[in-house]
């Protein structure tokens, strides 16, 4: 190349570079969020080694004490931080742990705990910028280990017996859920009383919330898992997930005890897009009274299936029968 | 040195391709699953109630036709007609979810069949498969505690 062409082409490079520069800086100054650190209203309490662990990788977005450095506060990086903070806090804040009750509390944690396992926590883009973030092996033992320990294996008591017994008597004397004006979740779907008459996908022992379930599927899920179809699943594929109370005698034989709740996992990747292409609902109580407080609360589902998402969103094995 | 700047997020892209979608196959639990040529589905049967022996370290769960689920759920005396299934499983740990276990090896199906009777209000019929193969068992000690254990259970709650 000779110096002639040479010097146009440089000029254009530094003059692209400067007009880069100065939008960069022209975007410090548009819609720049602001992240406050609201006051800490209840901490999470753990051991030391847990905290510091969780302070460490979980804090700067699950919490109201978010350490954002300054490289995080260049936009347009600053724009996802700021989001991801806000998300983050919606999910699980740590620092407002003490307003939730405790089954909430351990459903967060183990939650929080499978999402690191899972590979899906902290987010991989944070944890490039921020590499102090990682959770490393033996910090994952450690916070396993930790949940392992506040775990119960208590021997039934009277009032879950209660409970079941009350229920069975109803149940057995025809006490059935809802067939007609069926009970309907805030996204629009409806309570399927036919669940029980479904063939089973799998069952699972859940020592993490003292649960027993068994997940059904319907025909169209149960053909796929013959036909090894089950990533992705087909549409029209329709779940079911049965919970019960976890009931143990002196001997150690477990059995279910009342009837917790029923969750749907219903495939439609078109109509239900936003939510990973399925639709959640879950029916509590014999009652099937619907969860959730706002239209939003498949978020939630979503959001815990998320490490999931290279098996289509599914945590189940399937057993074949 | 400028292929580089091609080759870089092309294998990037590669990288993050082959670790999509594992193959459906493994996500399937082999070691719990029914070998296909025992049919079991095509029983069409229900299930009555799932359980668990911590002792053992297994799980279980009970499988019933209609006139099955009817009788146990009304507890009224064993009836002719009646199929019921237990299948049990070794626990194992849930891969994907650390506070759960689900099957792990398949250990037994359990069969009866009731019919009716001449002295008795049916006649029962047992039969025990074990193992991955589900091998029938020819040996009968403990037949008759293993059967009451089955009618003995009250179903699940489902309403």
């Amino acid at each position: 190349m000779s110096a002639v062409s040479q010097t146009p082409l440089k000029k254009i490079i530094i003059s692209l570079v400067f007009v880069v520069l100065g939008c960069l800086l022209i975007l410090q100054f548009i819609n720049r969020p602001v992240i406050e650190n609201p006051p800490v209203t209840g901490d999470l309490q753990a051991p030391q080694e847990v905290k510091a662990i969780l302070k460490r990788a979980c804090y700067d977005c699950h919490s109201n004490e978010s350490n954002i450095r300054w490289y995080d506060k260049i936009a347009p990086a600053y724009w996802k931080v700021a989001e991801d903070v806000k998300k983050g806090r919606e999910g699980l804040n740590f620092s407002v742990w003490s307003a939730m009750a405790k089954p909430e509390q351990a459903a967060k944690l183990w939650e929080a705990v499978n999402q690191i396992q899972a590979g899906a926590m902290p987010i991989k883009s944070y944890q490039i910028v921020h590499p102090g973030t990682k959770v490393s092996a033996t910090d994952l033992l450690i916070l396993r280990n930790y949940l392992s320990g506040t775990v119960t294996s208590k021997l039934a008591d009277t009032s879950k017996t209660n409970a079941l017994d009350i229920q069975y008597d109803k149940w057995a004397k025809g006490a059935e859920a809802p067939k007609t004006n069926l009970p309907v979740a805030l996204n629009g779907i409806e309570f399927i009383p036919d669940y029980k008459n479904w063939q089973v996908v799998t069952t699972s022992d859940r020592f993490d919330n003292n649960s027993l379930r068994v997940v059904f599927g319907n025909d169209i899920a149960i053909k796929a898992i013959k036909k090894n179809h089950i990533n992705p699943w087909p549409n029209g594929a329709i779940f079911a997930k049965v919970a019960w109370d976890r009931l143990k005698d002196a001997n150690g034989n477990v059995k279910t005890g009342a009837f917790k709740q029923v969750e749907y996992m219903i495939k439609n990747d078109k109509k239900y897009a936003s939510t990973a292409g399925w639709g959640f609902a879950r029916f509590k109580t014999p009652k099937m009274l619907p969860y959730g407080k706002t239209r939003l609360f498949a978020t939630e589902c979503v959001n815990c299936h998320r490490p999931m998402k290279n098996n289509d969103f599914v945590f189940t094995m399937p057993v074949k029968h | 040195m400028k292929a580089i700047y091609i080759l870089f997020p092309v294998l990037v892209l590669l990288a993050a391709a082959c670790r999509e979608q594992p193959d459906e196959k493994q996500l399937i639990n082999k070691e719990a699953s029914l070998p296909e040529d025992f049919n079991f589905s095509k029983l069409g049967l229900k299930v009555l109630s799932s359980s668990v022996n911590e002792k053992q370290n297994t799980m279980s769960t009970i499988y019933g036709n209609d006139l099955a689920l009817n009788t146990a759920k009304a507890g009224t005396p064993v009836q002719a007609g009646e199929v019921l299934a237990m299948i049990t499983w070794k626990q194992k740990k849930d891969e994907h979810w650390f506070g759960a276990k689900i099957p792990g090896n398949l250990q037994t199906v359990e069969m009866i069949r009731t019919s009716p009777d001449a002295q008795k209000s049916a006649k029962v019929d047992y039969q025990r498969y074990e193992g991955k193969k589900l091998t029938l068992k020819q040996d009968t000690t403990g037949n008759d505690k293993n059967i009451r254990y089955i009618f003995e259970q009250h179903p699940s709650v489902m309403p």
